[in-house]
């Protein structure tokens, strides 16, 4: 301290204060006057640091430096004194126009680049959307419109498009809340119009009735159970997608389920009905609509007459690729359309019958249509009652069909005679790469006949033998070979990838020696 | 349902209970599997790839055992997450087939019941109508209650059918929510499964990331290690070297600074004597300074009082010069006087002139006149000197031919004798003696042909010519020619260029000879003799003896050219000495070769050339004079010889001769004689010999007479008879 004594008067008398401060609070002689200066401030902080430290000269002697200035800017008797920066006025106006942005939006094109993200990031989520929907097309904002909205937001199912995720949600939502009949299509039209261009798919889950009878007791007996089912009445329709999908014109997806979410103790089978009207309207929109790709109909109790009438409508659709009528009560007459579907009048890749009630004939059909059809993929009748014949018809169909891909025969009551075909199946067909046979009673001979196809391939890539009776050894083998066939396919995989990716590989110059085993985009190993 | 109940509450239990010993037996199972995939992909594809493969690092080698064990991890999980879906289907396609079953029994019952309650009911309608038929009361009470008891019968049927249903539903029910419950199970164990396996596949994640990170740090430090190493050796012989290198530099600085310091020290002496030695000179210059002062003083002294000297002098020139130009013009009026007289007199002595030279003229032409005459008159006396020279010298000639001839005709048809052939070359001559010493030595380039042409020759023939054998007898022939040869070398300079150019196409021989003539011509040289001078320049000045033996030679030689007309047997006798004299030279040398010997240097030859030309030229500057008017008269004419030629002609018959001659007459007078009688002799001879032809003749004719032919007895035949009688 013996050096403060040298420099002029100003510093002596920061040291002084100095002095002060580290013992008590500047209520000294000298403080009131510099009471409201940032000076003091510091000075505190300083002695603080000085307290702290044994030997604070340097800090001491740099914070003097640095306060100098400041030490000699004091103005008495100003409560109001703040160093505070005024705001600019950029920053004013943005603030300005931010919170009069529904008032008047249109200011925000006209806005420099940088400044428009700072409006963008500030507005409210909760601006209603004809303001926002076709002004915004900043990702930042429809994420935090999402994340406010929504607790989940994967946004990898919209093709990492926050809009697009929160246009088609949004509409998602108004059409599930949607009461036929009593809730006002005000709302519904208007957002239709402001995001029809930024809709690709819709995911609908479930679809009100119309509240006919409006106080039903829940508590009613079997009897009005009864009633109720029997009240099957044409008056009982869904919301018609009618007016809706001609004014999507990038409708790719369609997933329906005529059915209510969360009942509860409100259950009534009228809930869940799929009406014949409600059909023939959905019908002839999925076939007006062009453009729709992948179209699935869950749950929705979907029977034989249904599906005639879908199918029917649908038949020689230019552009449909999936059909998915999983969960329904089809059987074989459906089947039997579905399998009409398929020969040559569709361009279907994706087929999922998965939880109906086909049996034998419908088995048949569909087996008949798979050796005339070369563009089926992927099938599943999981959870159908084909039955052993039924699964010998599907499995001679395999034997002629070389596009099938994958086949889900799980759960179908098959028998040994059906593993016998199967097993020429595998011995055969070079296309097929993944079987299910899970939950059929193939028992142990079958499994050994499977085995002995099995060893003869190269291509099947997965078949699950769960809960088939077919024996362990059997199974372990044919495990084996599975993977055997596994690591070849993804050695022929990125074989295949490395001509694709020979310019991504150039591009990226990968470091030392991690070049073999890194994969290529293309290259997905399952 | 028992069974689907067995099965519900078995299911998860088998599941819970096998899963660990089956997650256990697949893991062996996988890991064995893997192991035969590798195998079957490394072992059996290819060694080489085998070869390839274990060159790849560990760390790659823990990536493909790390995939392969997340991929079986992947596989597991959802196996176990699978299964319960899996479980569920095979529940509910198992509660299908049994509700199908039952559906189907529960069908057939209710048509087994409808069919009997319709039997019933037909039968109880039947019944009705029986009962209508029945009038009696009781009957019909009866009736009645027999039908009420059917009917309720039925009903009692039919209800407990449908409690049976109710019961079944309840049932349902019971099993709907049990169902429930258990699909809640289902589904929670799903995802305790799920997220378990979320954990177990991260957590392998994580530890198989942690694995490659260790593999590769593992790597990386091995490879750090090495490349440290590497580096550490490299740094070593960095290290090394910059020592080296600092020492080295050390020691070379040191050299430097030593270099330095001597050049320093050289230097700094070297700067010393300088200086010292610049100190003296500005000493020495200064002294000189002075001395130049002193002698600037001097002269400026010097200089003044000549300044002082000058000026009186100027003085005095100047009075002097008044003094002279007042002379100047005087003298100047004298010069006027003086050219007009001069003026005078040239044109008197123009006149005078005029006049002699006209007189020469004259002269000159009476001068030349004169000289025609005497011309003239040289040429006529020439002439008729010349022809009476030949008169008489034919008419000698005559004579001596006839003496010749009577003198040959003596000897040999008199004396018998071969005639003495006397020497008649003088007769060779006609007209009257020019300069005998000319004719008698050949010109310088006949020579020069002859030494040059027959130097391969032999001697013989140069004994036999008369002109080569002069010079040959004075100096051999092979030292002649070395020593032309050697002029031709040395005195190439006096043949023009033009020449050279020319005699290059021809032999050596020729062409040495052409240059000797042309070098010849160009030093003037023309006799025999003039060569032999020449050779003498070219020998050697050998000791005295020689020389005077030489000039005795010389001496010889004048003799020998006087005494040319001499007899032949003193010209033979002279050359028989000659002869000798070479043997005697030969013998002095000695042993060396005489031709060899007296040669002097290449080098000198232009000096003794240069003395030849100086001497030769004396001799023709005194010729020279006369030589320009030189008038070819018969006074100049030598006449000395002329007495002795013609002497020869009188004394080419000598008193001995005469004698003989004498005695011959004498002799040949009687022999005359002799020959007369002789001649009468013969002439009677002569005549005898004709009167014995004629008779002969005449004999003939009468023997060959035609008369003869007709005699009986032919005059032959008596005449033959008579010379053959026997």
């Amino acid at each position: 301290m013996s050096e403060n004594q040298e420099p002029p008067p100003t510093v002596s008398e920061g040291g002084e204060e100095k002095a002060t401060t580290e013992g008590d609070p500047p209520a000294g002689s000298k403080a009131p006057s510099r009471s409201v200066s940032v000076t003091s401030d510091k000075s505190q902080i300083s002695g603080k640091r000085s307290l702290e430290d044994v030997v604070p000269d340097e800090d001491a002697q740099e914070d003097r430096v640095g306060d100098w200035r400041n030490m000699r800017r004091i103005i008495a008797e100003d409560p109001e004194w703040s160093l505070a920066t005024v705001p600019l006025l950029n920053e004013l106006v943005v603030k300005h126009i931010v919170t009069n942005f529904e008032n008047n939006s249109e200011v925000l094109k006209s806005l420099l680049s940088k400044h428009q993200k700072a409006v963008l990031e500030k507005i409210s989520v909760d601006l209603p959307l004809k303001v926002t929907a076709l002004l915004v097309e900043d990702e930042g904002f429809w994420q935090r419109c999402c994340k406010a909205r929504w607790e989940i937001c994967d946004v990898s199912a919209y093709g990492g498009s926050w809009k697009r995720m929160y246009m088609e949600k949004n509409l998602q939502q108004i059409i599930e809340l949607f009461v036929p009949e009593t809730t006002k299509p005000d709302q519904l039209e208007e957002t239709l119009a402001l995001s029809s261009n930024f809709i690709n798919k819709l995911d609908i889950r479930q679809l009100l009735p119309p509240v006919r009878e409006a106080p039903k007791g829940p508590d009613f007996d079997d009897i009005s159970d009864a009633g109720s089912e029997a009240g099957d009445e044409p008056e009982c329709d869904h919301f018609s997608f009618g007016p809706v999908l001609p004014k999507l014109p990038f409708l790719q997806e369609l997933h329906l389920t005529y059915g209510v979410k969360d009942c509860g103790m409100n259950f009534e089978w009228n809930l869940f009905q799929f009406t014949s009207r409600d059909c023939l309207q959905l019908s002839q929109c999925v076939a007006a609509c062009k453009t729709l790709k992948v179209f699935h109909l869950h749950k929705s109790k979907v029977d034989d007459d249904k599906v005639r009438v879908l199918i029917s409508h649908i038949l020689d659709h230019p552009g449909l690729v999936e059909l998915d009528l999983s969960h329904n009560i089809i059987s074989d007459r459906g089947a039997r359309a579905v399998g009409k579907f398929l020969n040559n009048h569709s361009q279907l890749v994706r087929l999922n019958l998965c939880d109906n009630q086909i049996r034998v004939a419908g088995a048949q059909a569909i087996a008949h249509a798979l050796t005339k059809n070369n563009l089926l993929q992927f099938l599943n009748l999981r959870l159908n009652r084909l039955g052993d014949e039924g699964g010998q018809a599907i499995s001679r169909a395999l034997l002629k069909n070389r596009t099938l891909v994958e086949v889900n025969l799980g759960s179908n009551d098959l028998a040994e005679p059906s593993a016998a075909i199967l097993s020429q199946v595998v011995m055969q067909n070079q296309v097929l790469r993944s079987i299910d046979l899970s939950c059929n009673r193939l028992g142990p001979d079958g499994g050994k006949q499977l085995q002995e196809g099995m060893e003869d391939n190269s291509t099947v890539i997965l078949m699950d033998l769960r809960l088939t009776e077919c024996g362990q050894e059997s199974e372990y083998c044919i495990n084996q070979i599975l993977h055997r066939n596994q690591e070849a396919d993804r050695e022929k995989r990125i074989k295949d990838s490395e001509s694709v990716n020979a310019l991504y590989k150039k591009s990226n110059i990968e470091p030392q020696a991690a070049h073999r085993f890194n994969l290529p985009p293309t290259a997905i190993i399952a | 349902m028992s069974s689907s109940n067995e099965e519900e509450d078995v299911g998860p239990s088998v599941d819970s209970n096998d899963m660990e010993e089956r997650i256990a037996a697949r893991r062996i199972r996988i890991a064995k599997r893997a192991d035969a995939a590798r195998k079957a992909l490394l072992g059996e594809d290819l060694n080489e790839l085998k070869e390839v493969k274990e060159e790849i690092s560990k760390s790659r080698k823990q990536i493909e055992d790390s995939r392969l064990r997340l991929t079986k991890l992947r596989k597991d999980g959802f196996e176990l997450v699978s299964n319960i879906r899996v479980a569920g289907d095979a529940r509910e396609a198992a509660r299908r087939t049994i509700e199908e079953e039952a559906k189907r029994h529960r069908k057939e019952k209710l048509e087994s019941e409808a069919k009997s309650a319709a039997e019933r009911f037909d039968e109880i309608t039947k019944k009705w109508e029986s009962a209508l038929q029945k009038e009696v009361p009781q009957s019909l009470h009866e009736m009645l209650l027999q039908q009420k008891r059917s009917c309720d019968s039925m009903n009692d049927e039919k209800n407990k059918l449908i409690t049976d249903f109710q019961q079944d539903l309840k049932a349902k029910d019971d099993l709907y929510v049990k169902d429930l419950k258990k699909m809640a199970e289902d589904i929670d164990l799903m995802i305790e499964r799920m997220n378990e396996q979320v954990d177990n596949l991260s957590k392998g994640q994580r530890e198989e990331l942690e694995e490659i990170e260790r593999a590769f740090v593992a790597e990386r430090n091995e490879l750090l290690e090495v490349q440290r190493k590497k580096w550490e050796e490299k740094m070593a012989f960095r290290y090394e070297k910059e020592e080296e290198n600092l020492v080295s530099r050390a020691r070379r600085v040191d050299d430097f600074e030593q270099q330095l310091q001597h050049l320093r020290v050289q230097d700094a002496e070297e700067y010393n004597m300088v200086k010292i030695r610049l100190e003296t000179d500005v000493q020495i210059l200064e002294q000189q300074l002075q001395q130049m002062r002193a002698t600037y003083q001097l002269n400026q002294e010097k200089l003044e009082y000549n300044f002082q000297v000058l000026k009186k002098r100027d003085d005095e020139n100047t009075i002097t010069k008044s003094q002279q130009k007042r002379k100047i013009t005087r003298l100047q009026d004298v010069l006027n006087a003086l050219r007009q007289k001069l003026a005078k007199q040239e044109k008197s002595y123009k006149d005078e002139n005029t006049q002699l030279s006209e007189d020469y003229k004259r002269i000159t032409e009476q001068f030349h006149d004169l000289q025609r005459k005497s011309k003239h008159f040289l040429a006529t006396d020439a002439k008729k000197f010349h022809d009476i020279w030949c008169m008489n010298e034919e008419e000698l000639k005559g004579l001596l031919k006839e003496v010749l001839e009577v003198d040959r005709v003596i000897h040999e048809q008199q004396l018998g004798l071969p005639p003495e052939q006397p020497d008649l070359s003088f007769t060779e001559n006609v007209g009257p003696l020019v300069n005998s010493q000319k004719s008698s030595g050949a010109s310088a380039s006949q020579i020069l042909h002859e030494v040059m042409s027959n130097q391969t020759g032999s001697e013989a023939d140069a004994g036999e010519d008369a002109a080569p054998a002069t010079i040959y007898s004075r100096i051999s022939a092979h030292t002649i020619k070395q020593i032309l040869e050697l002029l031709c070398d040395e005195a190439g300079f006096l043949v023009e260029q033009k020449l050279n150019k020319l005699l290059a196409p021809l032999e050596k021989d020729e062409r040495s000879l052409m240059k000797l003539d042309n070098i010849f011509s160009a030093l003037g040289l023309e006799t025999e003799e003039d060569i032999h001078k020449l050779s003498t320049y070219f020998m050697n000045i050998r000791d005295k003896k020689e020389v005077d033996r030489q000039k005795s030679l010389e001496s010889n030689m004048e003799l020998n050219a006087e005494g040319e007309p001499a007899p032949e047997e003193d010209e033979a006798d002279n050359e028989i000495r000659m002869m000798m004299d070479e043997a005697e030279d030969a013998d002095e040398l000695g042993d060396i070769p005489s031709d060899c010997v007296d040669l002097i240097h290449p080098n000198e030859v232009l000096k003794a050339l240069r003395a030849f030309v100086e001497d030769t030229r004396k001799g023709a500057k005194q010729g020279g004079g006369k030589a320009q008017f030189h008038l070819s008269s018969l006074e100049d004419r030598d006449d000395s010889l002329d007495s002795e030629y013609w002497n020869k002609y009188a004394t080419l018959l000598n008193a001995k001769k005469e004698r003989l001659w004498d005695a011959l007459i004498e002799a040949l007078e009687k022999y005359n004689e002799v020959l007369h009688s002789r001649s009468t002799l013969l002439s009677e001879t002569e005549a005898l010999r004709q009167q014995n032809a004629e008779l002969r003749l005449l004999l003939h004719q009468y023997v060959n007479s035609k008369v003869n032919a007709e005699l009986e007895i032919p005059p032959t035949r008596v005449l033959q008879l008579e010379l053959n009688p026997n």
